[in-house]
């Protein structure tokens, strides 16, 4: 899986203050109730996806690929909340963006063992060493947050290392995410890389 | 009237086959997002149809019998709802035979819908058609038969005087 946000060298100071005060109408508002209904036929074609992997041992293609698109977007979304990237992040589950590259490649066969491995004991081997190491990460997080909005404010960059911990984190959550979605068999690694 | 010929399972491809599949599989929306409301499924389907219903004929004539074949189970389950409700606020939990009889029939019609649902979705994985009684005879209409093309009406509007 290849989950990329491009280190902006420069970053808009302006487009900052806007995000931090006016975002949450211009940006959370719209993408937050289109993701809601998006979200939901996610969740629909995933848990029909279930059955279907359990059955035929395959996640249907255009499932799969309406479920990268969900992930993409998420991550134009994610990239501007957490001020990794200037710009509108783009509508849609087709649509592209310079700033985030997210290639999740589709998997011929999905093993039944392993999905039925996740149904029962998934809360045990994935959800609680991974939930517990991203807990403090999202407190790592918020205050490498904290930290880059003012470095930003006032050198109008946000360093490398304080990126690539942002990155890391969001690309470990969603590796956990892809996982217990049945979209790979491959466990999550615990990395940030 | 003409038809377009029906594909065999072999011209037809995996991804057709499985997104065919899938419309019959929408009868477990309302699972899915733990709404346990009729309607869900009907909506899901109408979305599923509407964003399937150009990849094939294959698709289209499966994902429109599953949609069409969603509209009675929905009345009837959404009937048992307000029914149900109507007890529940109204004639404080009186559950009367009429009630028990009504719900039965929803029950059964539901469970029979699941299995023919489930068959249907087994037949679509396989490239196969499944006509269900009445509406597979209208998906099949809508599907399969030659309308004319743009502008080229059958019965022209314009006319010569002579």
């Amino acid at each position: 899986m290849t989950f990329e946000i491009k280190h902006a060298e420069q970053l808009s100071r302006g487009e900052l203050l806007l995000r931090t005060f006016f975002g949450w109408l211009y940006i959370g508002l719209p993408h937050g109730f289109l993701l809601l209904f998006v979200g939901m036929w996610g969740a629909i074609l995933g848990f029909i996806s279930f059955w279907i992997i359990l059955f035929t041992g395959r996640y249907p293609q255009s499932f799969f690929e309406f479920q990268v698109g969900l992930t993409q977007w998420q991550t134009r979304l994610n990239a501007r909340i957490y001020n990794l990237a200037d710009g509108y992040p783009a509508f849609g589950i087709s649509a592209t963006d310079d700033s985030t590259n997210v290639v999740i490649p589709y998997p011929e066969k999905l093993s039944r063992g392993t999905l039925l491995l996740k149904l029962f004991f998934g809360w045990i081997y994935v959800l609680i060493p991974h939930g517990f190491v991203l807990f403090f990460l999202s407190l790592g997080v918020m205050f490498a947050l904290f930290i880059g909005w003012w470095i930003i404010l006032f050198t109008g960059q946000l360093p490398v290392s304080i990126h690539n911990f942002i990155v890391g984190s969001l690309r470990w959550s969603t590796r956990v995410r892809l996982y217990m979605g049945n979209m790979t068999d491959t466990y999550p690694p615990f990395s940030l890389d | 009237m003409e038809y377009y010929p029906l594909p065999q399972p072999e011209e037809i491809s995996e991804r057709e086959k499985e997104d065919a599949m899938g419309a019959y599989l929408m009868m477990f929306a309302a699972v899915a997002i733990g709404l346990p409301l009729p309607i869900i499924n009907l909506i899901a389907s109408i979305i599923y149809y509407y964003i399937n219903r150009k990849k094939s004929r294959f698709i289209n004539f499966h994902s429109l019998q599953s949609l069409l074949s969603q509209i009675p189970t929905t009345i009837i389950n959404w009937a048992l709802v307000i029914w149900s409700v109507t007890i529940i606020f109204k004639d404080d939990w009186k559950l009367t035979p009429e009630f028990w009889g009504y719900a039965i029939f929803a029950g059964v019609s539901t469970l029979l819908y699941f299995i023919f649902g489930l068959i249907a979705a087994y037949k679509a994985r396989q490239g196969k058609m499944y006509y269900f009684l009445f509406f597979g005879k209208v998906a099949y209409e809508t599907s399969y038969k030659i309308k004319p093309e743009n502008g080229e009406s059958q019965n022209p509007v314009n006319k010569p005087p002579f």
